[in-house]
C-alpha cells in the first residue's frame, strides 16, 4: 500500500517533493524488508505480523489524524462531530469483528473464562481515576500516547517529551500500584458484557449505544457543508489529503480485528511500560513485588526478556510508517522544541503514563480494545478520560495555561 | 507464532532449560547401543507422529486436545479438529492445590466427548510439557493406554508447515462417569520422605536444572522462589527433563532414553518417583519413564515447593546455599 507512494511520477514533481516521496518509499521498503526478514526467522511470523500491523496502524492514524484529543476538541470547540463519529465507526467495526472472533474462540461466554488476551480489566474507582488522569494528560500534552507516537513521525516538538514523560509516569504508576491494588483493584469486578448478555446481546447493546451517540451528535451538531474536494486525483486522496475520520475509523476497526486474530489486541503501552519497569527495576526504584499486576488483563508490562518483542515492533512500525506517510504528504514538519513544548510534554506525559499504567492501558489498549472486546472497563475508561480532558481543557484555558 | 517466546517466565524457563541441555544430545546419540527404533504409530504406542495424525484427523473416536502453556496460542491456529484444555483451570482445582477432582474431570471429559474407548492425542507447545502433564492427569482417571502424545508436539507440526485451523470443533458430549482418581500414579509427600529416609528402596528422579538441583538457586531464572530452602531430596538423581527430547521436539529413541536414565541409576528395576519444582515439568519425564519405557513410575506433584518447605525433613544442599540473614 505504502509502496505505491513510489508510483507518484517523480518526474512531474518538484525536486523537494521527489526527495520526500523517495524517502517515504525507502522507509516503506525498509519496513517491508524488515517484515520479510523477520518472517524468515524461526518463529518470527508473529514478530513480522506485529511490525506490519503497527505500520498499517501508523499509516491510518497519520492519514486520518486519528487523535482522540483533536477529535474531541473539534466537537467541543467547533461543534464538528465528524471526528467523534470516526471514533464511533472504529468502535462499531471493531466490536463487530472482535465479537465474531471471540464467538469462535470461546463458544460459551457464560462460564468463568475470558477470551485469551482480551483487554478486559477490573472496573472500579481506580480505573476511573486512571481515566481522569489520562484525560488530563491528553489535555496538557495535546494528545494521547497513540497520537504522540504517530506525531513523533510528523516531527512534533512535544511528542518526544510527552513520551519521555509517559515513561516517567509509568514509573510513578508502579510506585503507587500496590496501595491502589489493595484498596480498589483486587476485589473490583472484571465485567465482560457477553458473559451476561451473550455475544449477540452484547453486540446489539454495544452497537445500539454507539448508534444512539452518533444520532444524538448528528442531531445536536449537524455536519458542516462538505467542501469541494481539493483534487480528484486518487493518489492525492490517499497519500496527501486527510482521510475522512469515518474512513480512518473503519480502517482502525479492521486492523484491530485482524491484529486480535493473528497477534494480540491493539495496544501501544505494553512496550513503554515494560521498558520503564525494567529501567525502574534496574535502578532499584521498583517495589519488591507488584501485587497482582501480572495476573490482570490489558497491556502487560511483564519484564522484557528479549530485545525484540511483538509490541516493540508494533510501536516501531507505527512511528516509522507515520513518518513515511507524513513525508509523502508533505506533513513532516519538525520544529525546534520550545520551553512550553518541553514543560507541557513532560507534565502531560507523566499524567498519561500514570493513567496508562494504573488503567492497564491507554486510549488504544484499554478504551478501543476494551470496548471492542465487550469489556465494561473500556467504557468506564472512555467516560473518565473524556471528563478528565474536558475539565482540564476548560480549567487550563481559564487560567491561561492551555490554548 | 510459536516463536515470539520469552515473554512469559514459564516459557522462558522451559526454553532456557532446553537450550542449556540440548547440546548434550549428539554425544549421547553416538554413545548409544544399537539404535532400536521407538515404537511409534502402532496401536500400542504412547506416541503418534505428525504424519499419522494428519492422515487420521477425521478418524471417528479420535479426540485431539491441545494443552499449551501460552494462552491464546490455540485460538490463533491449532491442529484441525483439536480442542483446547487450559492447564491452569481445567486440569486443577483452582482454590486448593490438587489435580482436578472427579466431578470436574468428568465434566471436562464429557465436554470433550471423551469416552473410555476414545483415542486421545494430546499435544502442546514447549515440547509437550503440559500435554504430558495432561496425560498424567488423564491417566489418574483411567485414561492411560488410549491417551497418546503427538511426538514433537506443536513445534514439529508447525515446522513441517502442516495446516492449522481457527475454528472450535463441536462434539456431542460423552457420558464419562464420575470415578475417583487412582492414586497409583501419584507419589505423596510421605512416599518421598520414606525414600529420603531410606525406609523404602525406590528411586527419585529430579528433573530440574542442575543449578536448582544443587541448591545454587531455588527456582529457574524469572520464576518466583516458592520454597524457603534450596537443594534436593536425599537419594534423588538429576536428569533434566529436556534431555529426553531431540532438537525437533520429538522424543529420543527408546534405546537412547533407556541409556540416558540408566546412566543415572534408573533402569526400571526399582519403582521411580519423578519430581521437579511444582510437579508439572516432571510429568514429562513421568510420561517417558512410565508410558514409553514401561517403568513403574509415579509423579510427585508436590515436588520441591512442598518438600523444600516441609519442616524437619532431610535435605541435600550441594551448593552450600544455607538459610540465614544478610
Amino acid at each position: 500500500m505504502k509502496a505505491s507512494a513510489a508510483a507518484v511520477p517523480a518526474a512531474a514533481l518538484p525536486a523537494g517533493t521527489a526527495l520526500r516521496v523517495g524517502l517515504a518509499a525507502a522507509l516503506a521498503a525498509g519496513l517491508a524488508g524488515g517484515a520479510w526478514h523477520l518472517s524468515g526467522e524461526a518463529g518470527g511470523g508473529r514478530l513480522a505480523l506485529s511490525l506490519v500491523f503497527g505500520a498499517l496502524f501508523g499509516f491510518v492514524l497519520q492519514r486520518s489524524r486519528f487523535c482522540f484529543l483533536c477529535l474531541w476538541r473539534d466537537l467541543l470547540d467547533h461543534g464538528d462531530p465528524r471526528g467523534a463519529l470516526g471514533v464511533l465507526a472504529a468502535l462499531a467495526a471493531g466490536l463487530a469483528g472482535t465479537t465474531v472472533l471471540f464467538g469462535a474462540w470461546l463458544p460459551d461466554p457464560s462460564g468463568t473464562r475470558l477470551p485469551p488476551g482480551a483487554h478486559i480489566g477490573p472496573v472500579g474507582p481506580v480505573l476511573a481515576l486512571a481515566g481522569l488522569a489520562f484525560g488530563a494528560g491528553m489535555a496538557v500534552s495535546g494528545s494521547c500516547i497513540g497520537a504522540h507516537l504517530y506525531r513523533l513521525g510528523e516531527g512534533s516538538p512535544t511528542a518526544p517529551f510527552a513520551l519521555l514523560g509517559a515513561a516517567l509516569g509509568f514509573g510513578l504508576g508502579f510506585a503507587t500500584w500496590n496501595p491502589l491494588y489493595l484498596a480498589g483493584v483486587a476485589e473490583a469486578p472484571v465485567a465482560w458484557l457477553p458473559r451476561h448478555l451473550g455475544y449477540g446481546g452484547a453486540l446489539v447493546a454495544g452497537l445500539a449505544v454507539l448508534g444512539a451517540i452518533a444520532l444524538w451528535l448528528l442531531r445536536r451538531r449537524p455536519l458542516p457543508a462538505a467542501p469541494a474536494p481539493a483534487s480528484r486525483d486518487p493518489l492525492h486522496a490517499v497519500f496527501v489529503a486527510r482521510w475522512p475520520a469515518w474512513l480512518g475509523g473503519l480502517a482502525v476497526g479492521a486492523i484491530a480485528t485482524l491484529a486480535t486474530l493473528r497477534v494480540a489486541p491493539l495496544g501501544v503501552t505494553a512496550e513503554i511500560g515494560g521498558r520503564s519497569r525494567q529501567a525502574a527495576a534496574s535502578l532499584g526504584l521498583l517495589p519488591e513485588r507488584l501485587e497482582g499486576l501480572d495476573g490482570l488483563r490489558g497491556c502487560a508490562t511483564a519484564l522484557r526478556e528479549g530485545l525484540v518483542t511483538p509490541n516493540g515492533l508494533f510501536v516501531g512500525g507505527l512511528v516509522l510508517a507515520s513518518l513515511a506517510a507524513a513525508l509523502a504528504a508533505g506533513q513532516f514538519r519538525p520544529a525546534r522544541p520550545r520551553r512550553g513544548h518541553v514543560l507541557r510534554g513532560l507534565s502531560g506525559g507523566i499524567l498519561l503514563g500514570w493513567g496508562a499504567m494504573t488503567g492497564l492501558g491507554c486510549s488504544i489498549g484499554t478504551l478501543l480494545s476494551g470496548i471492542m472486546a465487550g469489556a465494561v472497563s473500556g467504557w468506564v475508561f472512555a467516560a473518565a478520560m473524556l471528563v478528565g480532558a474536558t475539565v482540564t481543557l476548560r480549567l487550563g484555558r481559564r487560567l491561561g495555561w492551555l490554548a | 507464532m510459536h516463536g515470539s517466546p520469552f515473554r512469559r517466565p514459564a516459557l522462558a524457563c522451559a526454553a532456557l532449560a532446553a537450550a542449556w541441555l540440548l547440546p548434550a544430545a549428539p554425544a549421547l546419540a553416538n554413545a548409544g547401543a544399537a539404535p532400536a527404533p521407538a515404537v511409534r504409530d502402532e496401536a500400542k504406542s504412547p506416541l503418534v507422529s505428525t504424519e499419522w495424525l494428519e492422515k487420521n484427523l477425521a478418524a471417528p473416536k479420535l479426540r485431539i486436545v491441545e494443552v499449551s502453556v501460552d494462552p491464546g496460542i490455540y485460538e490463533r491456529g491449532h491442529i484441525p479438529g483439536a480442542h483446547t484444555v487450559a492447564w491452569h483451570t481445567d486440569l486443577v482445582e483452582t482454590v486448593s492445590r490438587d489435580i482436578a477432582g472427579p466431578e470436574k474431570f468428568a465434566a471436562l471429559a464429557r465436554r470433550l466427548g471423551i469416552d473410555r474407548d476414545s483415542t486421545v492425542v494430546l499435544y502442546g507447545d514447549n515440547n509437550n510439557w503440559f500435554a504430558a502433564w495432561g496425560a498424567w492427569v488423564f491417566a489418574q482417571y483411567g485414561l492411560v493406554e488410549n491417551v497418546k502424545l503427538l511426538d514433537g508436539g506443536r513445534k514439529k507440526w508447525e515446522a513441517e508447515k502442516r495446516p492449522l485451523d481457527t475454528t472450535t470443533p463441536e462434539v456431542a458430549a460423552s457420558t464419562f462417569p464420575v470415578t475417583p482418581a487412582a492414586g497409583t500414579l501419584r507419589a505423596r509427600f510421605a512416599d518421598v520422605l520414606a525414600v529420603a529416609r531410606k525406609e523404602k528402596d525406590e528411586r527419585i528422579l529430579d528433573i530440574r536444572s542442575p543449578d536448582e538441583f544443587s541448591g545454587k538457586v531455588i527456582a529457574p531464572a524469572g520464576v518466583q522462589e516458592l520454597a524457603v530452602r534450596a537443594g534436593h531430596i536425599p537419594g534423588s538423581v538429576n536428569v533434566p527433563w529436556g534431555r529426553a527430547v531431540n532438537p525437533d521436539g520429538t522424543l529420543k529413541p527408546v534405546a537412547e532414553l533407556r541409556k540416558l536414565y540408566a546412566e543415572a541409576g534408573i533402569d526400571g528395576s526399582k519403582p521411580v518417583i519423578t519430581s521437579c519444582r511444582i510437579g508439572e515439568r516432571s510429568s514429562h519425564s513421568w510420561f517417558v519413564l512410565s508410558r514409553v519405557l514401561g517403568y513403574d513410575a509415579r509423579n510427585y506433584d508436590g515436588s520441591w515447593t512442598e518438600y523444600g518447605n516441609a519442616v524437619g525433613v532431610p535435605v541435600v544442599n550441594l551448593a552450600g546455599t544455607v538459610w540465614g540473614g544478610k
